[in-house]
């Protein structure tokens, strides 16, 4: 992998984000943001989860490689979760996948673990927009793609 | 022609201003699949219902793609709708492109119509490869096993008893009756223990739909509810029943205060427990007593209010005063712990027949003096800032109740969990009496530490949430969900490809997977009935053998390739 490739510093305007919402919070307040008018970017999409444990960290490697800057795992309160504490696992899990990303040079700081800080739309808006906030300085991530997606092994 | 029709919602305007859904459909038109792409002014009116059903009909499409409101929102209705005409639930995706577009992206008509595109494509790779789980139904027995005869227990099975079914009542001591058996007096209304247990202990003798187990013990249990395989041990053989429900009501153990304030050392320093042994028994009460409340409660090792120990002691102290007015009675408190308006009456009663309540402060707490026997205790009153020297023949401390020792061993044979002091967990914060595990219910003191009142109060209910499984034929895993809009569906396990890793056992937070030996290796397998649709073991299979079928990794991999696709182009 060039390094020059690694930190193309190309400017796309505003990143893109990837979240993952747990129905039972995360969702509610997805909705509540847009009831609300919040004024979002319009670069993340929303993929609808019934729990946060049930975000592959696999589906999060490859949210990076198809477009993402970030990704955004929001689930309900640690202790508040409507599987039985499955949300405390989830963020040992993700926890563990941001050691991943450091390793490869991605970095954590592209992963948005947020556990029951989005339930109302205002919440919800705050967190996004910190994070887009977070991720426009950082670098671009098509020259990691462009290596990982030159690899026979990938999909 | 199976194919997709996709139905774009106007919302009577509320999306065009912002999202142009003339390119949309132009657009969506022109993906792989799709045979008609409709735009509707309003999805929720029922001319449109009537509409969407016409449309799906005509084009002969077999899934649905719906683009509307947030499905809090009306769209979710619209799916409901969709799906009594008899259109399966996992052949419509649902997008929404109002709440979680056009609303938040004003002034952003471009970036607005190329997310509603691409959630649009997101949903098609979605429909494409969303699978629907197959349903499990399993026939109910019929009878119920409550463990503990305690008040709670003894209420529970009469409850279920009288609604008609069977229950089998195991108690490992030789006679019902738990906590109620050891204590004179019930408070708030004083009647007798004994008294408040007879008409529960005769309809146990009287109704034959009530099996009673003596000094019988839990030794195995599996299954799931609607079905429980339960092995009950006694002396006198073992015995295996069929059950639909279990109540565990195996009610809290007494805990001995050894050491503090010199317990054990000296005699005149008793337990509530010996205390109320003793007023059993009718021996006299001293003439001068001293209650010491919150002996080894609500400190680093439990730091939690028992709640019974406060209304208790001032009942006794009471009833010390009834027997005798000139006996005197001091209760020493951290704090009075006696909520609602029946136990503060009960407290203000306490006052009036002269009982003393003096304050202390838990850094200083009351010490007992004496030289082989009781001789006086020294409190600092927190309240007037004063050392008192209080003459007394006998302490009595009031000791919280601890955990049943069994607990561990039942959390275990159950798959229910305890909390950090060895009560059963509750599914908190919206499921009282339930566990986290289907069938299984929770009640009285086994639970937390109640009065006799309370445990009964829990025992009913539980035998009500009992009911509401034994009361049906067959139950489905289906709607084995707490949740209101029912379950998602199952996990699936290839057994081809599974490797016996044991990653979902570990993490399932139901402990619906399984190891099994299928030949020579381990396979996991997954309980419908148990499996609550979560999807943790589908984040931790290393090679995507475990599946949610509505949420498989295939689809969402569609989802995820296609996300920023028209973000890109445009």
């Amino acid at each position: 992998m060039n390094a020059q490739e690694i930190v193309d510093k190309t400017t796309r305007g505003t990143p893109r984000v990837l979240v993952f919402a747990c129905r039972w919070c995360a969702l509610v307040g997805a909705d509540a943001a847009g009831r609300g008018k919040a004024d979002l970017p319009a670069s993340f999409r929303v993929i609808p989860v019934e729990c946060a444990a049930m975000v592959e960290p696999d589906s999060v490697l490859r949210a990076y490689a198809g477009g993402a800057d970030g990704v955004a795992v929001l689930g309900c309160h640690l202790g508040g979760c409507r599987f039985n504490d499955a949300n405390h696992v989830a963020l040992k899990r993700m926890e563990a996948l941001g050691d991943l990303l450091d390793t490869v040079g991605i970095g954590r700081r592209r992963l948005l673990l947020s556990f029951g800080t989005a339930h109302e739309g205002r919440q919800f808006a705050e967190v996004l927009g910190t994070f887009f906030r977070e991720l426009t300085p950082l670098p671009s991530l098509e020259g990691w793609r462009k290596t990982l997606l030159n690899q026979p092994s990938f999909r | 022609m199976p194919g997709v029709i996709a139905i774009l919602c106007r919302c009577c305007g509320q999306i065009e201003p912002e999202v142009d859904l003339q390119a949309l459909r132009e657009r969506i038109g022109r993906e792989a699949g799709v045979v008609s792409v409709e735009v509707l002014d309003s999805l929720c009116l029922p001319e449109d219902g009537a509409a969407i059903v016409q449309a799906v009909e005509s084009s002969g499409a077999d899934r649905i793609l719906l683009a509307a409101c947030s499905p809090y929102g009306k769209a979710g209705d619209v799916v409901s709708a969709l799906c009594a005409r008899g259109i399966d639930r996992s052949r419509v995706r649902l997008i929404d492109i109002r709440e979680g577009c056009a609303w938040i992206h004003r002034g952003d008509r471009t970036g607005a119509t190329a997310k509603a595109c691409d959630l649009l494509c997101m949903g098609l790779g979605f429909l494409q490869y969303g699978g629907c789980s197959t349903d499990a139904v399993v026939a109910v027995r019929p009878e119920c096993l409550v463990a503990g005869a305690g008040s709670a227990g003894l209420a529970a099975a009469v409850s279920i008893a009288r609604a008609g079914f069977q229950v089998h009542l195991v108690e490992r001591a030789a006679e019902g009756g738990g906590m109620l058996r050891l204590i004179s007096r019930v408070y708030p209304t004083d009647v007798e223990a004994a008294e408040k247990l007879r008409p529960y202990l005769e309809e146990v003798e009287r109704n034959p739909r009530i099996v009673f187990h003596p000094k019988t013990r839990v030794v195995s249990a599996t299954g799931f509810a609607g079905d429980f395989k339960v092995r009950l041990a006694s002396a006198t053989g073992d015995v295996n029943v069929r059950v639909g429900a279990v109540i565990l009501a195996t009610g809290a153990g007494v805990w001995l205060p050894r050491g503090l304030y010199r317990y054990g050392e000296l005699k005149e320093v008793l337990t509530l427990m010996e205390l109320e042994r003793r007023q059993r028994e009718g021996k006299t009460a001293a003439k001068r007593s001293v209650f010491i409340q919150c002996a080894g409660a609500r400190c680093p090792e439990r730091p939690y209010c028992a709640t019974m120990c406060c209304p208790s002691s001032i009942k006794n102290a009471v009833l010390f005063r009834k027997a005798d007015p000139d006996a005197e009675v001091t209760i020493l408190h951290r704090d009075i712990m006696t909520p609602g308006h029946i136990l503060e009456r009960y407290y203000r009663s306490a006052l009036d027949a002269g009982v003393r309540f003096i304050r202390f402060d838990p850094a200083q707490p009351p010490v007992v003096s004496g030289d082989g026997h009781v001789e006086h205790v020294e409190v600092f009153d927190a309240i007037s800032g004063v050392k008192r020297e209080i003459e007394t023949d006998q302490v009595i401390l009031s000791t919280p109740l601890v955990a049943n020792t069994d607990n561990a061993k039942l959390a275990e044979l159950f798959h229910v969990p305890l909390d950090g002091y060895g009560f059963f967990r509750e599914d908190y914060p919206l499921h009282p009496l339930e566990t986290r595990q289907g069938g299984i219910f929770i009640c009285g003191s086994a639970r937390w530490p109640v009065s006799s009142t309370e445990a009964a109060t829990q025992g009913e209910g539980a035998a009500m949430k009992a009911l509401a499984i034994l009361g049906r034929e067959k139950l489905s895993a289906r709607s084995m969900s707490r949740l209101p809009e029912g379950k998602l569906g199952h996990a699936r396990i290839e057994d081809s490809s599974c490797s016996g890793c044991g990653n979902c056992v570990a993490v399932c937070p139901y402990e619906a997977c399984t190891l099994q030996r299928m030949g020579g290796a381990f396979v996991s397998r997954a309980n419908k009935m148990r499996c609550r649709a979560c999807g943790s073991c589908t984040a931790v299979c290393p090679n995507g053998t475990v599946q949610m079928p509505e949420h498989n990794a295939r689809a969402v991999g569609a989802m995820i390739r296609r996300a920023f696709a028209e973000g890109d182009a445009g």
